[in-house]
């Protein structure tokens, strides 16, 4: 566990970090969780935060200078261990999703994002977000993914102990892809399942509020108390409030 | 790390085979870089997105990128389509549109974003690994002579093929 302990530190940092944010302006709060312009779901390979893009291979880390958007210059390449499936900026850090583990690059410096640790989870295919001192970790049981017979689960993990880094829930899911989070929601992309919303109001105790059964669902971008949601029937955007209303704004249908 | 291992005795690191395997599907250079732009298309198997100011990027997976205006997120727009094989990410800032076209990186000027302009291509931008993007499978290894693998099939051997993963 003592070499763990740089990785929760972060976190609670980070954690600190965006209870400010959240405690100031909940509005501008997804803008605030993300340093990039625009921004991707968390099942993305690319980033762009400021002038850097980078892109997550099976194996490596590639970053790239974008001041001229026209012609992106690259300055690094990391070596890292195949199975690297996701990027997911937050302030000054990298969390980048393997299908083993969680790596986590410091980025202070842009251009050569530096490796602090990496934390390993059991073998699975999915991303996970933060907020507070909680980390949301979805772990899809797909006969490919996952090996033996282990149901799909969202896992809760406690940092805020950064030597004792504690499971805290674990409940069955179906089969999660991309997720998001967003002050009290959190909502989990169900692939043919369908699309979750779970209330985080206890952030150590989701608990699921709506289920969509015919809204597949693959990735999701939460903006500004807006859904952009794409899967197997098109694209659909929702507007949500705090009291878990939602309201279809439009859809892109798959035809 | 994992990779392509040849294995000749059945059961092969604690996994049977059980019949089904990879096979992979290649194509040849000219084909994979023919990159063109059309008129707005529907969605077929739509991926991952990205917003950028008020334009929404969905991928449609391994074939290109539908470009959307979303202003009005009541009204989306779709104005123009990227046909672009083996295509699963991109990303934008500005009038410039990033996308992957298998190992290659793509930059497009979206500053109309009916018309995309492909502006510059980094060949071997994004370093890929011969095997499929799943755990405890065999598949048939992959042959560099034969082309560029593009996606991976499913199918049903009767024989086990020499690489597992």
């Amino acid at each position: 566990m003592k070499k763990l302990a740089p990785v929760f530190f972060i976190c609670l940092a980070l954690a600190g970090v965006v209870i400010l944010l959240f405690g100031c302006d909940m509005k501008s709060s997804d803008s605030a969780i993300s340093p990039q312009s625009g921004q991707g779901g968390s099942m993305a390979r690319f980033a762009i935060t400021g002038n850097t893009l980078y892109i997550v291979s099976k194996k490596s880390l590639e970053v790239y200078n974008i001041s001229d958007g026209a012609s992106p210059v690259k300055t690094e390449s990391k070596n890292m261990e195949i199975g690297i499936e996701t990027i997911f900026p937050y302030q000054n850090h990298l969390f980048i999703g393997a299908n083993d583990g969680m790596y986590i690059y410091n980025n202070s410096k842009p251009e050569n994002p530096v490796l602090l640790t990496k934390y390993s989870h059991v073998q699975s295919c999915d991303p996970v977000v933060v907020q507070g001192n909680y980390a949301y970790v979805t772990l899809r049981a797909s006969s490919l993914c996952r090996p033996g017979a282990t149901p799909s689960s969202l896992d809760v993990i406690d940092i805020s102990k950064p030597s004792e880094p504690v499971l805290v829930n674990s409940q069955v899911m179906d089969s999660p892809y991309g997720l998001g989070v967003s002050n009290n929601m959190l909502f989990v992309c169900e692939g043919e399942k369908g699309f979750r919303i779970m209330d985080i109001t206890n952030p150590k105790l989701p608990f699921g509020k709506q289920y969509f059964k015919d809204l597949p669902s693959y990735d999701v971008i939460v903006r500004n108390n807006q859904l952009i949601i794409t899967g197997a029937k098109g694209l659909f955007q929702y507007q949500f409030d705090d009291q878990n209303n939602m309201e279809l704004l439009s859809k892109i249908p798959v035809l | 790390m994992s990779s392509c291992v040849l294995s000749d005795s059945e059961p092969f690191n604690g996994n049977d085979f059980d019949g089904t395997a990879y096979r992979p599907i290649y194509a040849t250079a000219d084909e994979l870089t023919k990159v063109s732009v059309t008129a707005p298309v529907s969605l077929t198997d739509p991926g991952k997105i990205y917003v950028s100011d008020n334009y929404l990027f969905i991928n449609d997976r391994g074939r290109g990128v539908h470009i959307i205006d979303n202003k009005d997120p009541k009204k989306p727009v779709n104005l123009s389509f990227i046909s672009i094989l083996s295509n699963y990410d991109i990303a934008a800032k500005g009038n410039w549109l990033y996308a992957d076209n298998a190992t290659d990186l793509l930059v497009f000027d979206i500053s109309d974003p009916r018309v995309p302009k492909l502006i510059k291509r980094i060949t071997n931008a994004i370093p890929v690994s011969y095997f499929p993007p799943y755990q405890n499978i065999f598949f048939e290894c992959a042959d560099e002579k034969k082309g560029v693998v593009i996606k991976w099939e499913k199918v049903t051997l009767d024989k086990q093929p020499n690489c597992f993963r």
